[in-house]
């Protein structure tokens, strides 16, 4: 009667120091028929039901006062001291008896004590194991909120750094090279510091005939939702007896010049303006011209942003938008420019080169020799510039004797486009063919010819070079012999853009559409109905396309999958160019007459960064 | 066939070739030089070798694993094929002890399983539900829980 009384208690009993839970009132008096015949057949009842518990119980010193708690101390303690087998037989003559609610409170009890944390049962080596195999950035960084051993686990860099390899998050040392402005390298993590100090707006010393004015005013009206609390300059730039008006919008709220310390603080900032790229963005620099030029040109380098336009001048910004400098000398519209650490060299309608020293904003040199439009610039090293003009001719330039070393003759009509890798110049013509040089010793070496329309656009990364035609085909051929490797079709009007980067051609076309090329299979890979109208402008990289159209639109795709991300919310009239990196797109466009140039960046904003 | 003997002392008679998807023992066959001598596995109970080699029964035929730090293979099949997520649906005890003993048997798939098994079990969920999975204390004080949050925001924006 004993024995039975308390085995009808038996959820408590399984908890060995819980002897003092008055349990007398949980007894009811069904169970204590139960035990006796277990209703299914247990291995090996002997002991139990031979009086195994009344012999143990007779023996047990020291009984309390309550004979119920030291019944359970006593059963606890004889539980533990029999075989597995047993214990099993006798919970499960114990289960048996227990109605549903008592069964759901043994599964609640128990349930929780075959749960164990993994990352105190394994080994460090097999935790980061099991985080290897969790790619989702949210699923680690909710882990790393679980506890401290946990927070430990997640923060070991391993797991960050095999994520930004996976996700081709460069390492903070690598730099990497622009994709249309060769020779200018882009090391993403060093930036010029944001401009939080309002200080940093006076404009440079060396620029002495330049005027600021600096208020900070509420925002301008805006048709765009990318705005924060501005800051607004007005800069008055005289050069050369020539007036330039340009309104100008900056939001010092952005960082962009974090250096990640670590796999995981890089894979942060990444991921912050991966996302950004996806929904967000800001404008954080806004220039509007007073006057409607056409923008001819745009280049980012690591230090400027150069602009230029058909009403001769060239805009310096600072990488994130500052105007610096309007460089004006040129008679009549800049139809090229190239930026190469400090020096721009430049040309257009006025027939001359000009060479320009970004630092100080003055003009070094004035190069003359061609006797029609100078329309396409390219510079080889830091002294040796390539023009190529509408007199068909391609000049070799040393800038620093201001020497034409060159005179580059075969083209029978206007040189449109150039391209230089190490000694070897590619020219496009509007004759049709695209022509082959040594640049150092100024002789053709092939002569491109397939094309039955002028050439516009090309590409060349030293071993391949591609080119774009009215014809409406793109051919690819080989440098080295001047073959055609392969002609790709499908765009219905002017091929006028394209950007190759390894094996991957982009072109983009009159007909609206932009298309992705493989050209390891000379095949289009996807077909991106882009704009309504002209491609005007694109650039990618091994994570988007960007591309502007004279639709007025400026399209974000998925390089690999060819996806269409999002329309920048930025409307404008048509754009012009656009030119991006990893943290910020600059976009010249015109909209009500006037030309824009806004910085867009996605970089993560101050408030937004805590380490 | 192969005698192993597990720590707690109880002898299993296993085919040479189911034995050998453990390299560990691979190697102490090969260095034994004899089939026939008992080989001890002293890191594993009975009840944990005896799920271990039912798995290596059912997958004896399996080609031979990839390089091993071909990560790309490795991480492109986070799903488990449908044998093996029934195998792995036992209590976390007996899952982290298969865990372990794949390790230190060195049976890398069986080690790849369990490890995707346990990384399935805290994907998609709060850091509350995990806890609530794997039964886990938050000793973090407030403050730090806070701190915490704040620092894994950007992971929630999208």
């Amino acid at each position: 009667m004993h024995g039975s009384g308390l085995l009808s208690s038996s959820p408590a009993a399984s908890r060995p120091i819980a002897v003092s839970v008055p349990v007398l009132s949980h007894s009811p008096p069904s169970h204590s028929a139960a035990f006796p015949e277990p209703p299914t057949p247990a291995p090996s009842p002997g002991p139990f039901s031979s009086g195994f518990f009344h012999s143990q119980v007779s023996q047990s010193p020291a009984p309390t006062e309550d004979p119920y708690s030291a019944s359970l101390a006593n059963l606890a303690r004889d539980f533990s001291a029999i075989a597995r087998s047993q214990r099993e037989a006798l919970l499960a003559a114990l289960l048996d008896a227990c109605d549903t609610s008592t069964l759901s409170f043994v599964l609640a009890y128990v349930s929780p004590l075959l749960k164990k944390d993994p990352f105190r049962v394994l080994p460090n080596e097999i935790c980061l194991r099991i985080l290897s195999h969790i790619d989702d950035p949210k699923a680690l960084a909710r882990a790393a909120q679980v506890s401290r051993r946990w927070a430990a686990v997640v923060s070991d860099d391993i797991t960050w750094k095999a994520l930004c390899e996976r996700l081709h998050y460069k390492k903070p040392s690598s730099e990497r090279e622009y994709g249309s402005t060769q020779g200018q390298l882009s090391p993403p993590f060093v930036h010029t510091p944001a401009y939080a100090d309002p200080a940093a707006f006076l404009l440079p010393q060396n620029s002495p005939n330049v005027t600021t004015t600096i208020s900070v005013s509420s925002p301008p009206t805006s048709s765009t939702p990318l705005t924060a609390m501005p800051i607004s300059v007005t800069s008055t730039t005289t050069h050369n007896g020539e007036l330039s008006m340009m309104e100008s919008t900056y939001i010092p709220v952005v960082s962009s010049n974090i250096r990640p310390r670590s796999f995981r603080t890089l894979f942060k900032q990444r991921y912050m303006v991966d996302s950004a790229w996806l929904t967000g963005g800001l404008v954080t620099a806004r220039h509007v011209t007073t006057d409607q030029g056409v923008v001819t040109c745009l280049h980012l380098t690591r230090k400027y942003v150069v602009v230029a336009l058909d009403n001769s001048r060239i805009h310096v910004f600072t990488s994130d938008g500052r105007l610096i400098h309007t460089l004006t000398g040129h008679v009549m519209g800049v139809w090229a420019i190239m930026p190469w650490d400090d020096t721009l060299v430049s040309g257009g309608c006025d027939r001359d080169v000009r060479v320009w020293d970004l630092k100080t904003g003055r003009c070094k040199m004035v190069l003359h020799g061609h006797t029609s439009t100078v329309r396409c610039l390219k510079m080889s090293d830091s002294r040796t510039a390539i023009s190529g003009s509408r007199d068909a001719s391609l000049r070799v330039w040393d800038i620093e004797t201001g020497t034409c070393k060159h005179v580059l003759l075969g083209h029978q009509a206007s040189v449109r486009c150039l391209e230089v890798y190490d000694d070897i110049c590619v020219s496009g013509s509007y004759d049709t063919t695209a022509k082959v040089w040594s640049i150092s010793r100024g002789v053709l070496l092939h002569t491109l010819a397939g094309h039955f329309s002028q050439i516009y656009a090309l590409a060349f990364d030293g071993v391949k070079i591609a080119t774009g035609s009215l014809d409406t085909s793109v051919r690819i051929w080989s440098a080295e012999s001047g073959q055609c490797l392969a002609v790709l079709q499908g765009h219905t009007s002017l091929v006028g853009q394209l950007q190759m980067l390894g094996d991957t051609l982009v072109t983009g076309s009159s007909d609206g559409s932009t298309r992705v090329w493989d050209l390891k299979r000379m095949a289009c890979v996807h077909r991106l109905a882009a704009h309504d109208n002209s491609v005007t402008t694109l650039q990618f990289d091994e994570h988007r396309i960007v591309t502007g159209g004279s639709d007025g639109r400026v399209k974000v795709w998925n390089v690999k999958t060819g996806h269409h991300i999002r329309d920048l919310p930025c409307t404008y009239e048509a754009v012009w160019r656009i030119a991006f990196e990893d943290e910020k797109v600059v976009v010249l466009a015109s909209r009500q007459n006037r030309t824009h140039m806004e910085v867009i960046s996605f970089a993560p904003r101050m408030q937004d960064w805590e380490l | 066939m192969v005698k192993l003997t597990s720590s707690d002392g109880e002898s299993f008679d296993v085919e040479k070739d189911v034995a050998e998807r453990s390299i560990l023992i691979k190697n102490m066959i090969e260095d034994v030089g004899d089939d026939s001598t008992e080989i001890p596995i002293p890191n594993v109970t009975a009840n944990v070798l005896k799920k271990v080699l039912e798995w290596c029964e059912h997958h004896k035929g399996d080609p031979a694993p990839a390089n091993e730090d071909d990560t790309d293979a490795r991480k492109k099949s986070t799903d488990i094929d449908e044998w093996d997520q029934k195998f792995m649906q036992v209590d976390q005890e007996m899952l982290f002890e298969i865990i372990l003993a794949a390790n230190y048997l060195d049976i890398k798939a069986l080690l790849e399983v369990g490890c995707k098994t346990v990384a399935n079990m805290i994907k998609g969920k709060t850091p509350e539900e995990i806890r609530r999975t794997f039964n886990i204390q938050n000793d973090f004080t407030p403050e730090e829980e806070a701190q915490i949050r704040r620092e894994n925001e950007w992971a929630e924006d999208r």
